[in-house]
C-alpha cells in the first residue's frame, strides 16, 4: 500500500504541477487535527481536511505539488496531494515530530523529534528513517544549509544550537544561544544564523564560519510584561534586509532591520501568535495565532492588520502556494 | 553513627567521543572531564511524605520523594556533554531522622561535594545551617515552605527552590483580588503547618488589601457535640457574606468536605480547589508539557509535583552554573548562582536568587484539580524592578539581609 504511494508519489513529481499559484493558504491546528484552506481572495474557507493528530511544522516541495505536514501525536508526516486537498500518503518519524526541513535533491526530511530528543533524518522514498542524532532535550527548529551539507538544529530545553553535518550525521558544533532557542533563519549572504530565543525574549545571531554568538536582538513592545515577550517564528525576506518575528504571547509581530539589527515596529495580532510566512511577492504576511484560534493577515507596505480569520483549535503552523 | 545508605546515579558519558569531532578544527586532544557530584538528602520516614488517605485504605493522595525530579536535571544535564567537559552525578543520602541530616551533609562535604539538595522538614535546618557555617557549600531546599527559614535562621548557606509560604499565599490573595473577591473566610485546622499557612494567608490579604471577615478553627472529627467546629456548614453561617471560604487543613482531612458544603455558594481556596503550587502537572505553557511527559516517563507515570519541579531546577542552576561559567569550581559557581544567574523555570518570567534571603523568585501557579487557573504575579500587580518580588518578602520587609 504504501509502496503504492510512494510510485504515484514520484510520478507526481515529475508531472506538471497542477496546483501551482493557487494562493491558497494553509493552516494546521493542532487541537482539531485538521488543516484549514482558505482562499486568498475572499478569506473563506475552502476546505477542511482531517490529517493525522496534532498537526505542526508544514512544508512544499519545490514544485508545490505536495505538502508535508508533521503531526505530532502519531508519529507520521502525512502527505498532502495540492492540487486535489487529499492525503495520499504518510511518512513515519520518531516520538512527537515538530518541525523539519527538507533537502529534495538527496530526497531526505530532517525532522526534529521533540520527546525523542534526537533529529531524524528520513528517506522520503523509502519510508525509513536512516539515522538519528541525538540533540540537546526537545529539539524543534531545524535549518538546511544552501549547499545541503549542514543541518542546523535547535534545542529548547538545550539551550543550544546544534550543527549536524548531513553526511555522516553527527554533530559538528554547538553553540549556547540565549535561553530556549525555538526557530531559525538565515540570511541570504550565508554568514548568519538567526535564531530565536523564546525565554529570553530575543533573536540570538550566530556567525556561521565561527560559530559563535555575536549579537542579539532583545524585543519589547512598549507596555508589555517581559514574560509574556516570547518570541518563536522568524522569517526573512530574500533580499535579507527584513526580518519579522512573532512574539506569542506578546501578541506582536516584530518587523526588524536585518543589516541594522534593529526593530522597527510592532504590529498587533493575535494570542501565542507562532507560525509565520511570506507571500512571494512580500506584501502579505500571514500568521496563526494558536491561542486566538484564528489567523492574521498583514499587509508589509503599511505594516497594519488587514483581517483576522478563524480557523481551528490551536493553529501552529501557516503556509502559501504561491 | 549516621547510619546512611547511599547509591550514585551516574549517567552515562553519551557524547565523551563527540568531543573529538567537534574540534574539526582544533587538533588539541579533549580536555579531561571533571565530575560535579550533587548530594540528595531526604530523611526516612518523613512524615511530609506520608500518604494521604480517607477513612481506612483509600489512598486520596500518595506523596513521593522528589528524587526523580532531580534525575530529570541530570539527564537533561547529558545534552551538555560536547560542549561542557563535566559530568553531573547524584548522590542520594537518607538520613535517619533530622538530627541525623547535619552530620550526613558534613561526611559528603569532606568527601568533595559541595551540591546538595535538602529535601527535610523545617528542623532539620537548624542544626544543618550551625553546622556548615562559612564552609564551601550551597544548599538548595527543595521541598519546604517554611517562612522562618527564610527570615529567622536566614543563612547564607541555603538557597530555597521551594517557594516560602508567603510567595503562595500572596499569589493565592493577588488573584482572589483581581477577582474583586476581597471577602475572606478563613477555616484554620490545628496542627502547626495550619498555623503558619494562615498567618501567611492573614499577612497576605493584608498586603493586597482584602478583609477577613471571619476566622473560624474548625476541628476534624463526627462527634455531634462539636458540630459548631466540625461542620463546615455551620462553621460557615456566618452574619457576614464572604466571596470565598480559605482553608488550611495540613492533614487533608476536613478540607475535602469543605466543597459544596457551605452555607453559601462559594468557592473554596487553600488546602482544595484553588491550590498554590509550584508545579502541576496540567501546566502547558512555556514547554511545561515536555518537562512533564519526560518526567512522567522517568517515574513510571507519576505526576510532577513543586517538589520534584524544585528538585529538578535546582540540579539546573547546577549544571547552569558550570554551563555559563565554562566551571567546575564552587567558588564560581557559587557566585554566579547567587548574582547574575538567571534560569528557566518553565514558569514564565526567567527566575534568580533573591540576594537578601537566598529565595528564588519565581511565579506561583494556582491550580484547580484539571487545570492551573492563573499564574501570578497577575497583571496590575506591579514592582520597580521584578513583578516577581510582588510575591513573598521583598527586601525592605524581609528581615533577612546576607547581601548586608
Amino acid at each position: 500500500m504504501r509502496r503504492l504511494v510512494f510510485a504515484l508519489l514520484s510520478v507526481l513529481a515529475f508531472a506538471p504541477a497542477a496546483a501551482k499559484d493557487t494562493g491558497l493558504i494553509f493552516v494546521s491546528n493542532e487541537k482539531t487535527n485538521n488543516i484549514i484552506v482558505i482562499d486568498p481572495k475572499t478569506y473563506k474557507v475552502v476546505k477542511d481536511i482531517k490529517v493525522s493528530h496534532r498537526p505542526r511544522d508544514m512544508h512544499f516541495d519545490a514544485d508545490h505539488g505536495t505538502l508535508y505536514i508533521a503531526c505530532g501525536d502519531d508519529d507520521v508526516i502525512d502527505i498532502l496531494d495540492v492540487a486535489t486537498l487529499k492525503i495520499i500518503g504518510k511518512l513515519k518519524t520518531g516520538p512527537s515530530p515538530e518541525a523539519f526541513a527538507m533537502d529534495e535533491k538527496r530526497r531526505r526530511l530532517y525532522v526534529s523529534d521533540e520527546e525523542g530528543s534526537s533529529l531524524a533524518v528520513i528517506d522520503m522514498d523509502r519510508d525509513a528513517i536512516v539515522k538519528e542524532v541525538p540533540t540537546g532535550a526537545e529539539p524543534e527548529g531545524v535549518l538546511v544549509s544552501e549547499d545541503g551539507k549542514t543541518v542546523y538544529v535547535t534545542s529548547e530545553a538545550g539551550d543550544m544550537v546544534h550543527a549536524v553535518d548531513a553526511d555522516t550525521g553527527a554533530v559538528t558544533r554547538d553553540v549556547v544561544a540565549g535561553l530556549r532557542p525555538r526557530r531559525l533563519a538565515a540570511t541570504p549572504d550565508g554568514k548568519e544564523l538567526w535564531a530565536t530565543a523564546e525565554l529570553s525574549g530575543e533573536v540570538v545571531i550566530i556567525d556561521r564560519a565561527r560559530f559563535v554568538v555575536i549579537g542579539n536582538i532583545p524585543f519589547l513592545p512598549p507596555g508589555m510584561r517581559k514574560a509574556d515577550v516570547t518570541p518563536v517564528g522568524l522569517t526573512m525576506t530574500k533580499d535579507g534586509k527584513t526580518a519579522y518575528v512573532t512574539l506569542g504571547h506578546a501578541a506582536r509581530v516584530a518587523v526588524v532591520d536585518v543589516p541594522a539589527r534593529k526593530v522597527l515596529a510592532y504590529i498587533l495580532v493575535g494570542k501565542r501568535a507562532w507560525g509565520l510566512t511570506l507571500s512571494r511577492d512580500e506584501k502579505t504576511l500571514y500568521v496563526a495565532n494558536g491561542q486566538g484560534d484564528d489567523i492574521t493577515i498583514i499587509d508589509t507596505a503599511s505594516r497594519k492588520a488587514k483581517i483576522s480569520v478563524p480557523v481551528g483549535r490551536v493553529p501552529y503552523g501557516i503556509v502559501v502556494d504561491d | 553513627m549516621t547510619k546512611l545508605r547511599s547509591s550514585t546515579l551516574v549517567f552515562s558519558v553519551l557524547f565523551a567521543g563527540a568531543i573529538a569531532s567537534a574540534g574539526a578544527q582544533s587538533p588539541s586532544p579533549p580536555p579531561p572531564r571533571q565530575q560535579v557530584k550533587i548530594g540528595f538528602v531526604e530523611i526516612e520516614n518523613d512524615a511530609r511524605y506520608e500518604p494521604l488517605r480517607a477513612y481506612e485504605r483509600i489512598i486520596l493522595k500518595s506523596r513521593e520523594h522528589p528524587l526523580t525530579g532531580a534525575e530529570v536535571g541530570v539527564d537533561e544535564a547529558a545534552a551538555f556533554a560536547r560542549v561542557l567537559p563535566i559530568d553531573f552525578a547524584l548522590d542520594r543520602i537518607t538520613a535517619k531522622s533530622p538530627a541525623d541530616v547535619a552530620p550526613a551533609v558534613l561526611a559528603a562535604l569532606e568527601a568533595g561535594t559541595h551540591f546538595f539538595l535538602l529535601d527535610a522538614p523545617a528542623d532539620a535546618f537548624k542544626p544543618l545551617a550551625a553546622a556548615i557555617r562559612g564552609r564551601d557549600t550551597l544548599i538548595f531546599n527543595v521541598s519546604e515552605p517554611d517562612d522562618s527559614l527564610r527570615r529567622d535562621l536566614c543563612a547564607p548557606e541555603f538557597v530555597h527552590v521551594y517557594p516560602s509560604r508567603a510567595q503562595l499565599m500572596d499569589g493565592l490573595v493577588q488573584f482572589a483580588v483581581s477577582r474583586k473577591w476581597r471577602d475572606l473566610l478563613v477555616l484554620e485546622g490545628p496542627s502547626p503547618a495550619d498555623a503558619a499557612m494562615t498567618t501567611a494567608f492573614a499577612h497576605s490579604a493584608q498586603k493586597f488589601g482584602a478583609r477577613i471577615v471571619a476566622h473560624q478553627h474548625f476541628k476534624p472529627g463526627t462527634d455531634p457535640r462539636e458540630r459548631e467546629q466540625n461542620d463546615p456548614t455551620l462553621l460557615s453561617a456566618i452574619n457576614r457574606d464572604f466571596d470565598i471560604a480559605f482553608v488550611a487543613d495540613d492533614a487533608f482531612d476536613f478540607a475535602r468536605t469543605v466543597p459544596y458544603q457551605l452555607a453559601r455558594p462559594r468557592p473554596v481556596m487553600g488546602s482544595i480547589d484553588l491550590e498554590p503550587v509550584a508545579w502541576h502537572w496540567t501546566w502547558e505553557r512555556y514547554g511545561a508539557p515536555q518537562v512533564n511527559s519526560r518526567f512522567e516517563k522517568k517515574s513510571g507515570g507519576r505526576h510532577m509535583t513543586g517538589p520534584d519541579w524544585a528538585a529538578r531546577l535546582a540540579v539546573k542552576m547546577v549544571v547552569q552554573s558550570a554551563l555559563r561559567t565554562r566551571s567546575a569550581g564552587f567558588a564560581k559557581q557559587r557566585a554566579f548562582i547567587l548574582g547574575d544567574g538567571s534560569f528557566d523555570g518553565d514558569k514564565g518570567l526567567a527566575l534568580s536568587v533573591r540576594r537578601w534571603d537566598h529565595q528564588v523568585r519565581q511565579g506561583i501557579l494556582l491550580a484547580a484539580p484539571y487545570e492551573v487557573v492563573a499564574e501570578p504575579p497577575i497583571e496590575g500587580f506591579l514592582h520597580q524592578t521584578n513583578e516577581l518580588d510582588t510575591l513573598g518578602d521583598d527586601e525592605p520587609e524581609s528581615p533577612c539581609h546576607l547581601d548586608k
